[in-house]
C-alpha cells in the first residue's frame, strides 16, 4: 500500500506540474494583458498615461517576456510561497489566496459531507419503499433539483427568505463579525450564515446522489447474498444496512471524485450571487481583467485540492472494498 | 413471424406454442416499446418538440423585435389581457388597456398608469417589425398585435425596454442547440478517441489517458471562464455566430472525457469477444471493427449518455452566460437574461425577469426526462 | 415495509399452532401452494396447486426444466418470496421435533417478518443457493458471515461463534479452516465457496436443509465431491434435504424419492428407483429420453428434445399444462380440463389422463 501512495504522490506531482502549465497557457491566452485593460481604466476616469509610465510598468510586472519567461518567473516563486503579485489589487497573491481558498474548502467540504449523508439516507428509503408516494414525491424532487442551475435556486431562495421573512441574506458574517477574530460567537454567526450557500451547493447535488444511490441499491438487492443473508434469520433492517447498503456504497464513492470539481465549479459560480468571501467572484474578475498571476494560481490550487481530492476517494474506495489490493 | 396475443387469453394447443415465442422482437423494438411506455418520457418528448417549435417560430410569435429598445416603457410591466369587452361582459376576444408612461418626480423612476377606461382590442397576423422567419424568409406578419399601435409586452420589458417575450424566443434558440450542438462534438469525438484508446492500447492509449485525467483535473466552470474569457472580442472579424460555436466547443472540450473513458471501458472488453474474434478471422481491417462492430454494439450506450449530456450542457451555458462570459451582446441566450436579475430587489420589482431561468428548468427537466427513459428502455435487463 | 394486503389464507395470526402428536415420518407438508407473482406484464402463477411432503430425514429431490416453479416452492417455504409475488393459497405445515415429542408450525400462518420466522430460518430451515460467486457478500469474511448466522441464533460470545465457524468448515472438508475463516469470498476457489455456503448453512444445525441447484454452477469433479459431502453430513447428522435441481443423473445419485414439477405443478411423485425404471409421466419419460447415454447400443441413437419450449410464465393453457408438448396428448380431452392427482400403487401419483380420469377439482384460480 505505501508503494501504491508513493507512486500515486508522484504521479500528482507529474499531473499537478502539467496542469500548472496548461492552466498559465490559457490564461495568458487573450490577446493584450492587464496593462492595457489598466491603461483603458485610467483614461475612462480622465487620467493618462505617459509612455515612460507605460515603459516602467511593463518592466515591473515583466509584460513584455517571451511566455516562458513569465512563466518561470512565475512557478521559481512557489517554493518561497510566492505567487506573484496581483495587478488590481497590488497584493500578493498568496494573501489572497489564502483569505479566500480557505472558504471555498471549507464551504465545499461542509457541502459535500452534508449532501452525502442526506443522500444516503434518501436513497435507501426510495429504493426500499419503491411505488409509494412518498417515493414519487421524492423522485420528483429530485427531478426538480437536478434541473435548476445553482445560482437561480440561490437568487430563489433570497427572494424568498426576504419576501416571507424579512431575513438579508447572503456573505458569511454579520457585519459586527466580519474582521473579528474567530470565536465560538464568531463560529455560532457563521454557521447560522453558511447553511445557504451548503443547501444551495448541495442541492443538485445531493438529489443525484440518491438516485444514484436509490440505483445501486436496487441492484444489490438483487443480488443472491441478500437472498442468503434473509435465509440466516437476519431481520431486515440488518440486511439492508448491513449487507445491502455497505455493497451498494461502493459504486457511488467511485464518483465521488468526480463530484469534486462539481462542487468547486458550483461554488464559484454561486458566490457571486450570495457574495461569499470566496474564489469565485475574484477568480472570474481576475481572468476578464488578465490578472494573470491570480487567476492561474487560482487554478493551480483548484487543481491540486482535486487531486487531493481523488486521492481520500480512492483510499476510501480501497478501505470499503476488501476486493481492491492496491500492489 | 409471432402474433403478440393478449397474455390474459386462455390458450390450447398449438396457440400454446405461438404464446410463448413472444419474446423475439428486435432490441431496437423492444427499446422502443419499452420507452413509449414511460409517462416521463412522452411529456419530455412532447414538451421538447412544443419548445423547439415555439422559438423556431420566434419572431413571428413575438410582437416585437427582440432588439428593438422601447425608450418609453422601460422595466415596463407585462400588458394586461382582459376578455371582458367594452359592454362588461365576457367574451372571446382579447383586449387590453391603453397604458401610459409618466416619470414620477419624488421616486425618480418611471410610472406606467393602465387606463382601464379604454379597451383597445388585440388583433392577430398583424404587420409589425420587419425579420426573417428561419433566416431564411422576410416577413413583417407578427401572431398578435394591439389595433392602434400600442406594442404588446406578454412578459413585459427589461432594463433596456426590449421585448422579455421576443428575447425568451430568440435566446432559446440558442440555449436549445447549443446543447445538441455540444452533444455531436462530444460524442464524435469522444467516442473517437474512447475507441481508439481502447483498441490501440500501448503508448498511445497512455498519452489519451493522461491527456483524461489532465482535463478531468480542472473544476469545470472555472476552466470553461479561463478559455471563454481567452475568445476575442465580438468585432467583424469575429462574430456572435463565431462565439456561438467556440463556446459549444469548450463546453464539449471536457465533456468528451467521460464518454471517451467509458468507451475505452466497452472497446477493450469487446476486444477479446467471440465476434471480433470472427471479424478479424474474417480479415476485416482494424478500422471495419472500430467502426462497423464495435460502435454500432456501443451505440445504445453513446446515446444514453449524449441524451443525459444535454442538460449539463445547457446548465453550462446558462451558468456562462449569466457570469458575462458566454453568450454575448449582440446575441441573447437564457443565460445572459438572466444576469439582468442577478439582484434581489431587482427581481423583487420586476418579477417578469425570471421567466429564462422557469425556461431552463423546463428545458432541463425534459432532457432529464427523455435521458432516463432512454437508459431504462435500452438497458436490457430491466423490467 | 409497504406490502400488499393477504388474500384469503395467508392469515398472519398469533403463536402457530402447536399440537403435540406422534412422531410423523415426514419433516414438512406443503399442501395445494399456489404462489403467484403480480407484475404490470400480467399474473405469473409460479406454482398453482402444489401438494408434497418431505421425509424425515431422507433426500428429497425436486426435478424440472427452468420456470417450473421449484426455486419458488423452496423460498415460499422459507417465505422469501419478495413482492410483487407472495403465497396466495394453501399450507405449510414444518413438524418440528421438541423435547417433549412433536409439535406442528404452521408456517404459511406467520408474518414473513416476525421473529418467530426468522427463528425457523437459518436455525430449522436452512438455505443454499446455486451461484456460490454471488451468495457470499464480498465486502466482508467468510468467519464474519458464519458468525453472523451463530450469533443470531444461539445465546454464546463471539470467541464462541468463531471457534464454531473453524469447526463447521472443517466439518465441510475445507482445507486450513482457521485461515479460511479471515479470508474474503474472493480468495477462495468456487468450490470452497460453496463449501463455505454449505458450513454457514449447517452452523445452527437445521432439520431440513433446502439445496437449490448447489452444483449446478460448479465443475464435475467439484459437484462430485460436494454431493458426497452433503451425503456424509446428512447421514452424520440425521438431517433431511430437499435437493432442487434439473440434472437427473445427480437425483439418481442424491434422492431418496423424487417431484417432477411441470409450470407450476407437481406431475409425478415416486421414489427414486421405480421413477428411473418406470416413469409414468409422459414428461418424466421425456425428460430420460433426451438425457445422453454411455452404454455402447443406445448412444448410436440421436437425442430426443422435447419438442416445443417452457411457455410464458403469463399465459393460461387449458387444460393439461403439458398437452402442447406431449407425445401422448389425447384431443378432446387433454387440452379441456385439467387431471386432478391420481394415486398409484406404493406412494406413488401422477397427474395423467393416461391413468385415470380424475379431473382437478378445484379449477377455479383464486384471483
Amino acid at each position: 500500500m505505501t508503494a501504491y501512495l508513493i507512486r500515486r504522490l508522484g504521479y500528482m506531482l507529474v499531473t499537478l506540474i502539467f496542469v500548472t502549465i496548461v492552466g498559465f497557457l490559457v490564461i495568458e491566452l487573450p490577446p493584450g494583458s492587464y496593462l492595457e485593460f489598466y491603461i483603458d481604466q485610467l483614461r475612462q476616469q480622465g487620467g493618462n498615461v505617459t509612455q515612460d509610465q507605460i515603459v516602467a510598468l511593463e518592466r515591473r510586472y515583466g509584460l513584455n517576456d517571451p511566455i516562458y519567461v513569465k512563466f518561470w518567473k512565475w512557478v521559481s516563486g512557489f517554493p518561497r510561497g510566492d505567487f506573484g503579485e496581483s495587478f488590481q489589487h497590488h497584493r500578493p497573491v498568496s494573501e489572497l489566496i489564502w483569505e479566500r481558498l480557505g472558504y471555498t474548502v471549507l464551504i465545499s467540504f461542509t457541502t459535500l459531507i452534508v449532501s452525502w449523508s442526506l443522500a444516503i439516507l434518501v436513497g435507501v428509503y426510495s429504493a426500499t419503499h419503491r411505488y409509494t408516494i412518498p417515493d414519487y414525491i421524492i423522485t420528483a424532487i429530485q427531478f426538480v433539483a437536478m434541473a435548476i442551475p445553482n445560482f437561480l435556486l440561490a437568487l430563489i431562495l433570497m427572494i424568498f427568505l426576504q419576501q416571507t421573512f424579512g431575513l438579508k441574506v447572503g456573505t458569511l458574517y454579520s457585519p459586527e463579525y466580519r474582521d473579528a477574530p474567530m470565536s465560538l460567537a464568531k463560529f455560532l454567526d457563521l454557521l447560522g450564515h453558511i447553511w445557504l450557500p451548503v443547501v444551495v451547493l448541495g442541492f443538485a447535488g445531493t438529489a443525484w446522489t440518491s438516485r444514484v444511490m436509490r440505483a445501486n441499491l436496487l441492484d444489490v438487492l438483487n443480488m443472491q447474498y441478500i437472498q442468503t443473508a434473509r435465509a440466516k434469520g437476519a431481520p431486515e433492517r440488518t440486511v439492508i444496512w448491513k449487507h445491502a447498503v455497505r455493497n451498494a456504497l461502493h459504486p457511488l464513492v467511485m464518483t465521488l471524485g468526480m463530484s469534486l470539481p462539481g462542487l468547486f465549479s458550483g461554488e464559484t459560480v454561486v458566490s457571486t450571487v450570495l457574495n461569499l468571501p470566496t474564489s469565485g467572484p475574484i477568480y472570474f474578475q481576475a481572468l476578464i481583467q488578465q490578472d494573470m498571476y491570480l487567476a492561474g494560481t487560482f487554478l493551480f490550487f483548484f487543481a491540486i485540492a482535486l487531486l487531493i481530492g481523488n486521492l481520500l476517494a480512492d483510499i476510501l474506495l480501497a478501505w470499503l472494498d476488501p476486493r481492491i489490493q492496491y500492489s | 413471424m409471432a402474433k403478440l396475443l393478449d397474455k390474459s387469453a386462455i390458450v390450447t394447443g398449438v396457440d400454446a406454442q405461438e404464446v410463448s415465442e413472444v419474446g423475439e422482437l428486435s432490441q431496437g423494438r423492444l427499446t422502443w416499446l419499452r420507452f413509449k411506455r414511460n409517462k416521463l418520457a412522452v411529456i419530455g418528448g412532447i414538451g421538447l418538440i412544443v419548445l423547439y417549435i415555439l422559438v423556431a417560430l420566434g419572431p413571428f410569435l413575438a410582437s416585437n423585435d427582440y432588439m428593438f429598445q422601447n425608450q418609453d416603457y422601460l422595466y415596463g410591466p407585462p400588458t394586461p389581457i382582459t376578455f371582458i369587452g367594452p359592454d362588461g361582459k365576457l367574451g372571446l376576444r382579447p383586449y387590453t388597456f391603453e397604458v401610459s408612461t409618466r416619470l414620477d418626480p419624488e421616486a425618480f423612476k418611471f410610472v406606467f398608469d393602465i387606463n382601464r377606461e379604454h379597451r383597445l382590442p388585440l388583433r392577430f397576423f398583424v404587420q409589425g417589425d420587419e425579420y426573417k422567419l428561419l433566416g431564411l424568409f422576410p416577413s413583417r406578419v407578427h401572431l398578435i398585435g394591439v389595433e392602434g399601435g400600442q406594442r404588446f409586452y406578454p412578459l413585459g420589458a427589461d432594463a433596456l425596454g426590449r421585448d422579455v417575450f421576443a428575447r425568451l424566443l430568440i435566446g432559446g434558440q440558442v440555449s436549445l442547440t447549443v446543447g445538441l450542438v455540444g452533444v455531436a462534438l462530444t460524442i464524435v469525438f469522444g467516442s473517437i478517441m474512447g475507441a481508439l484508446s481502447g483498441y490501440v492500447g500501448g503508448l498511445a492509449d497512455d498519452i489519451i489517458q493522461r491527456v483524461i485525467e489532465l482535463i478531468m483535473s480542472f473544476p469545470t466552470v472555472p476552466l470553461w471562464a479561463a478559455l471563454a474569457a481567452a475568445l476575442p472580442p465580438i468585432s467583424a472579424d469575429f462574430t456572435t455566430l463565431d462565439r456561438y460555436f467556440l463556446i459549444t466547443v469548450i463546453l464539449s472540450l471536457v465533456n468528451w472525457t467521460g464518454l471517451a473513458r467509458q468507451l475505452r471501458a466497452k472497446v477493450m472488453a469487446y476486444r477479446e469477444s467471440d465476434f471480433v474474434m470472427a471479424a478479424l478471422a474474417a480479415g476485416a481491417s482494424d478500422r471495419r471493427i472500430i467502426f462497423a462492430h464495435m460502435l454500432p454494439n456501443a451505440s445504445s450506450h453513446i446515446i444514453v449518455v449524449a441524451a443525459l449530456s444535454i442538460p449539463g450542457m445547457i446548465l453550462g451555458e446558462t451558468a456562462l452566460s449569466f457570469l458575462g462570459l458566454g453568450i454575448l451582446p449582440p446575441a441573447v441566450s437564457w443565460g445572459s437574461m438572466l444576469t439582468d436579475a442577478q439582484h434581489v430587489p431587482v427581481v423583487i420589482e420586476h418579477p417578469w425577469l425570471m421567466t429564462p431561468g422557469v425556461a431552463v428548468i423546463l428545458a432541463v427537466l425534459f432532457y432529464a426526462f427523455l435521458g432516463d427513459a432512454l437508459r431504462d428502455a435500452a438497458d436490457p435487463y430491466s423490467i | 415495509m409497504s406490502e400488499q394486503p393477504s388474500a384469503q389464507a395467508v392469515a398472519p395470526g398469533p403463536q402457530a399452532e402447536t399440537q403435540v402428536a406422534t412422531q410423523s415420518d415426514k419433516i414438512l407438508d406443503v399442501k395445494d401452494l399456489h404462489t403467484y407473482f403480480f407484475t404490470d406484464l400480467g399474473v405469473a402463477r409460479a406454482l398453482n396447486g402444489v401438494t408434497y411432503s418431505i421425509p424425515r430425514e431422507k433426500v428429497l429431490g425436486v426435478v424440472g426444466e427452468s420456470g417450473c416453479g421449484k426455486s419458488v416452492t423452496a423460498l415460499s417455504i422459507m417465505q422469501l418470496v419478495q413482492p410483487p409475488g407472495r403465497i396466495v393459497r394453501g399450507e405449510i405445515v414444518l413438524h418440528r421435533q421438541t423435547g417433549k415429542g412433536e409439535e406442528d408450525v404452521v408456517i404459511t400462518h406467520l408474518d414473513r417478518h416476525s421473529a418467530e420466522m426468522r427463528r425457523i430460518r437459518g436455525a430449522e430451515i436452512a438455505m443454499i443457493f446455486q451461484e456460490p460467486m454471488t451468495s457470499l457478500n464480498p465486502v466482508y469474511t467468510i468467519g464474519a458471515q458464519i458468525m453472523e448466522a451463530v450469533l443470531l441464533h444461539h445465546d454464546v460470545d463471539k470467541a464462541e461463534a468463531r471457534a464454531r465457524a473453524i469447526r463447521m468448515l472443517d466439518r465441510v472438508g475445507m482445507p486450513s479452516p482457521e485461515i479460511v475463516v479471515d479470508q474474503y469470498p474472493h480468495q477462495i476457489s468456487g468450490g470452497m465457496r460453496q463449501r463455505a455456503m454449505i458450513a454457514l448453512a449447517l452452523s445452527c444445525s437445521p432439520s431440513l436443509l433446502i439445496a437449490d441447484e448447489p452444483t449446478t454452477a460448479l465443475d464435475v469433479t467439484t459437484e462430485a465431491q460436494i454431493l458426497d459431502l452433503m451425503r456424509e453430513l446428512q447421514h452424520d447428522i440425521g438431517m433431511s434435504i430437499m435437493f432442487i435441481t434439473h440434472d437427473l443423473g445427480v437425483i439418481a445419485q442424491m434422492a431418496d424419492e423424487v417431484v417432477i414439477m411441470y409450470l407450476g405443478r407437481i406431475v409425478e411423485q415416486s421414489p427414486v428407483v421405480p421413477l428411473f425404471y418406470d416413469p409414468k409421466h409422459p414428461y418424466t419419460k421425456a425428460l430420460l429420453r433426451s438425457i445422453p447415454h454411455i452404454s455402447a447400443e443406445r448412444n448410436k441413437e440421436r437425442l430426443q428434445p422435447i419438442r416445443g419450449v417452457v411457455p410464458n410464465p403469463y399465459s393460461r393453457i387449458s387444460g393439461c399444462p403439458f398437452h402442447p408438448r406431449c407425445d401422448s396428448f389425447m384431443p378432446g380431452v387433454c387440452d379441456v380440463k385439467v387431471p386432478g392427482v391420481t394415486r398409484l400403487d406404493d406412494n406413488r401419483t401422477v397427474r395423467c389422463f393416461l391413468y385415470s380420469d380424475r379431473v382437478e377439482e378445484n379449477n377455479e384460480q383464486p384471483s
